[in-house]
């Protein structure tokens, strides 16, 4: 049994962690906003769905905890990407090669 | 101690396995669920794709403050879920943060609709609804449109299942029906919330940012 | 014999069967049996099963004249369009994976229930409810846009139930998911001691390799189809060219789901052959491994293929050759699949018993359909025969020569199992003999018909194919006979048919070392496998007629 004391170091531990990812998050917000008014081109489009990729990424391996899950787990999550990609792909080699 | 024999069930003669069963069904639920709105994202980026233009001018059109802000409202409500989920597995007993978690994860969530209601009513203030007075001239505007109104419906959906869920598990949680330490249903709630908060972190450039920089 | 009975003790009074353990309506609308639950679809899809045969006797029998002599011209696209969605999503899709499997998957790996049981009993609910949307469709007048809810017609034109078709199908895509969620799990997770992957039988990689489809291409057709309704009942523009939408948009979600659709709807077809064909040549399967493999693969390229059913949209020369060249090669594992098939009735000790005449016939049927695909994935043929009754035979030949006759080869198979009866033999050969020669009658003239450019969904033609017409409806009759037979002997079973053994065809495989019907928990004590499947024989040998050795370690003879 776990005495009082230590669950106070526990949640300490537990706020301490995630209120770091929750704040990078926030700044990676900030920060697709602001990319958003720099003319690029393309690049400005390319930034924010990059920085979402990134925000996600984030939550996926540490809110998620895949990072640390079974290879099992990870193969799962990754099998829904492989194939929206795939998706893509093929339907781009359409889309953009219409005369 | 956790007590596993309250949360045991069939086929399951062990309870470590069961948890595994569960947290293995909800990542292949949300292998699902990718392609479930990468379909979606898929219909926007072909649209986009041909109406470059039109998408931009229809996108400085969003409210960037009730986005930005909604957007960070999930994201906290990710943190508050977050914390639900791990001091459930943690070996002190964390029942108060657990249940003062899933509550503020829920109320997120309903600020989260709430916004998005204020939104929605402006939106339709200024014609942005497609149709015979659509606000805008160029044809690919309203398939910008007709996308957001389509995929932020969906989205919500899901977020009223998951505010649901949520509020349920808090409910049964108080009442000490079950138990919080290792309950399986936290982890799958929680991982069910977090893919909704993404599905958004997605949207938001897609809606809010394109048109910003001319 | 139990050790208690070994033990010189009485014997325990019979258990009751999961059949007999609780006999109220709730004690199967509430059950969390996979057994039961199995029961419970297998009468949801045959009921649906004749419910789309009745559309198409409608539609064939129109056919039989050149000039539309019974129906309108709009009577006959529902017709179509209704047989169609109701054989695809409720029949063939939920067929096998959702009878068989649900009742198999966790007897053949010797477990007393699927990873969610109750999310099992909530599919079906999901089923019927899709079900009930979709007949509403029909009483309410119908649907005519094709299974394939093509747009701009579908979500703009069409002034039929689009709406209700649309829902019933998108809700049972998440019956779907849900069953592919389960066996997936179940695989994974509740395999007995001793049961590692490559023991487990082919039946079980089938649907497996169909789950994974389910789950991962199903979400697609939901959103094609929610964006067809978003559309059509919210005016929301998606697909309308005049406010910049892309048709073409649709067919390759729509395509993205329903070409892997075919390999959900046929590899669990292969699973069952695979188990039959070894049984009934006392012969263990050629080339276990590589049948696993090709159905992986399958499972796998069958996602990249589908631009094969867009040729003639308006798709892109590019994403046309990427997708004939792919189309091309997914014809590899499954030819692999039909040697090994044959392969193993080498030097086996083969006996004709219903089952094997409709595993044969779903060889001989599903390499016929195939063969015809290889043409259709060529551009050039493409062209030319798209949208003929070519298309169309080829789908019936692979759907109904393959995929049915799996389901009565499975359903012959493994009667004894579910129901504790046995069937009339005789008249099983007969009515799966007659279904051969009905099914070749039927679909054979339509290859013709079709190359020589009769074009398909329309009802009345011109009258040099009146032949064709007139033999394809003809042999419709002998099948819709051979249909109907083993609804009657098989019920005929029920009642007076003798009592079942526990392995009355000697095969392997856990399911077999369970009574007939099976405890309510499957097994009385947990299985121990110490060896691989269709251990028929010793390595190197012949088939003998020794009995084979069973899976399961404890098992005594």
């Amino acid at each position: 049994m776990s005495r009082p004391g230590e669950s106070g170091g526990i949640v300490r531990r537990l706020w301490a962690r995630n209120l770091l990812i929750w704040a990078a998050l926030l700044a990676l917000l900030v920060l697709s906003l602001l990319a958003a008014y720099v003319p690029m081109g393309r690049m400005t489009t390319a930034s924010g769905i990059i920085i979402a990729g990134v925000k996600s990424t984030l939550v996926v391996l540490l809110f998620m905890e895949l990072a640390s899950a079974k290879p099992l787990i990870r193969i799962a999550a990754i099998s829904g990407l492989v194939f929206v990609i795939a998706m893509f792909a093929l339907t781009f080699a359409d889309v953009l090669a219409r005369i | 101690m956790s007590d596993e024999s309250a949360l045991l069930r069939e086929p399951w003669s062990n309870f470590g396995r069961q948890r595994e069963a569960g947290k293995f069904g909800i990542w292949v639920f949300l292998a699902s669920e990718t392609l479930f709105f990468g379909a979606l994202m898929l219909t926007y980026t072909v649209c986009r794709v041909e109406h470059p233009e039109a998408f931009a001018v229809a996108g400085r059109e969003t409210n960037i403050w009730y986005g930005t802000i909604n957007t960070a409202v999930l994201l906290t409500s990710s943190l508050t879920m977050a914390i639900a989920a791990q001091a459930a597995e943690e070996s002190a007993p964390l029942r108060r943060l657990v249940l003062a978690c899933l509550m503020l994860t829920a109320m997120l969530g309903l600020a989260f609709i709430v916004i998005k209601g204020f939104e929605y009513k402006e939106d339709i203030d200024k014609q942005l609804v497609p149709g015979a007075g659509f606000a805008l001239s160029q044809p690919g505007a309203q398939l910008f449109y007709g996308f957001y109104w389509l995929v932020t419906g969906v989205h919500a959906i899901h977020l009223s299942i998951g505010i649901a869920l949520v509020s349920r598990l808090f409910w049964v949680l108080l009442r000490r029906q079950l138990p919080a330490k290792d309950n399986p249903e936290i982890e799958v709630t929680a991982l069910y919330w977090h893919l909704v908060d993404i599905v958004w972190i997605f949207l938001y450039p897609l809606i809010y940012l394109p048109g910003r920089a001319s | 014999m139990t050790d208690a009975l070994l033990a010189g003790e009485l014997p325990l009074p019979p258990r009751p069967d999961y059949l007999r353990h609780g006999s109220t309506i709730s004690s199967w609308l509430a059950t969390t049996d996979h057994k039961r639950i199995a029961i419970l679809y297998a009468i949801t899809i045959t009921f649906f099963f004749f419910l789309g045969g009745a559309a198409i006797t409608a539609v064939r029998l129109e056919l039989f004249q050149p000039n539309g002599w019974l129906l309108t011209s709009d009577t006959y696209n529902k017709l179509f369009s209704f047989h169609g969605i109701i054989m695809v999503w409720f029949f063939l899709v939920p067929s096998i994976p959702n009878t068989f499997g649900n009742f198999l998957l966790p007897l053949m790996i010797g477990a007393p229930d699927v990873a969610f049981p109750r999310l099992n009993l909530f599919s079906w609910y999901l089923t019927v409810a899709a079900g009930a949307f979709t007949v509403y469709a029909l009483v309410a007048g119908g649907v005519d846009t094709g299974w394939t809810f093509y747009t701009p017609y579908s979500s703009m034109f069409s002034n039929t139930h689009v709406f209700a078709a649309a829902a019933g199908v998108f809700v049972v895509g998440f019956a779907s998911i849900a069953t592919g969620v389960n066996f997936i799990a179940t695989t994974h997770m509740l395999r007995a001691p001793g049961m590692t992957w490559f023991r487990l039988p082919l039946f079980v990689w089938a649907i497996y390799a169909t789950s994974l489809i389910m789950v991962l291409a199903t979400p697609v057709l939901a959103i094609s189809l929610l964006l067809v309704i978003a559309e059509r009942v919210l005016g929301l523009p998606i697909f309308d060219p005049a406010r910049g939408g892309d048709p073409i948009l649709f067919q390759h979600l729509f395509w993205f789901y329903s070409h892997p659709a075919v390999y959900i709807m046929v590899l669990p077809a292969m699973g069952v052959v695979s188990e039959i064909i070894p049984c009934f040549a006392r012969r263990r399967i050629f080339g276990y491994d590589f049948m696993v493999y090709a159905m992986l693969a399958i499972a796998g390229v069958g996602f990249f293929v589908w631009g094969h059913h867009m040729f003639v949209s308006g798709q892109s020369a590019l994403a046309s050759l990427v997708f004939s060249f792919l189309s091309f090669i997914i014809a590899v594992p499954s030819a692999i699949k039909v040697f090994n098939w044959t392969a193993s009735l080498y030097r086996g000790q083969i006996s004709f018993e219903s089952p094997m005449l409709y595993a044969l016939g779903f060889v001989g049927l599903f390499t016929t359909g195939g063969l015809s695909g290889l043409f259709l994935a060529s551009i050039p043929v493409d062209i030319h025969v798209t949208d003929t009754y070519f298309v169309v035979a080829h789908f019936h030949y692979i759907m109904v020569g393959g995929s049915v006759s799996a389901f009565f080869a499975g359903l012959h198979f493994w009667w004894p199992k579910v129901t504790g009866k046995l069937y009339p033999e005789s008249w099983a050969k007969f009515a799966a003999i007659l279904m051969y020669a009905g099914f070749n009658m039927t679909f054979l003239p339509q290859f013709f018909a079709g190359y020589l450019g009769m074009p398909r969904r329309y009802h009345t033609y011109p009258a040099e194919f009146q032949i064709y017409n007139v033999m394809s409806s003809a042999g419709a009759a002998v099948l819709a006979i051979a249909y109907l037979l083993p609804l009657g002997y098989l019920t005929w079973s029920l009642f007076y048919g003798g009592n079942a053994a526990k392995n009355p065809w000697g095969a392997t495989g856990l399911e077999w070392t369970t009574g007939s019907p099976p405890p309510p928990k499957n097994f009385d004590r947990q299985p121990r496998v110490d060896r691989g499947p269709y251990d028929y024989h010793a390595e190197g040998m012949s088939a003998g007629t020794d009995p084979p050795e069973m899976q399961n370690a404890r098992e005594t003879r």
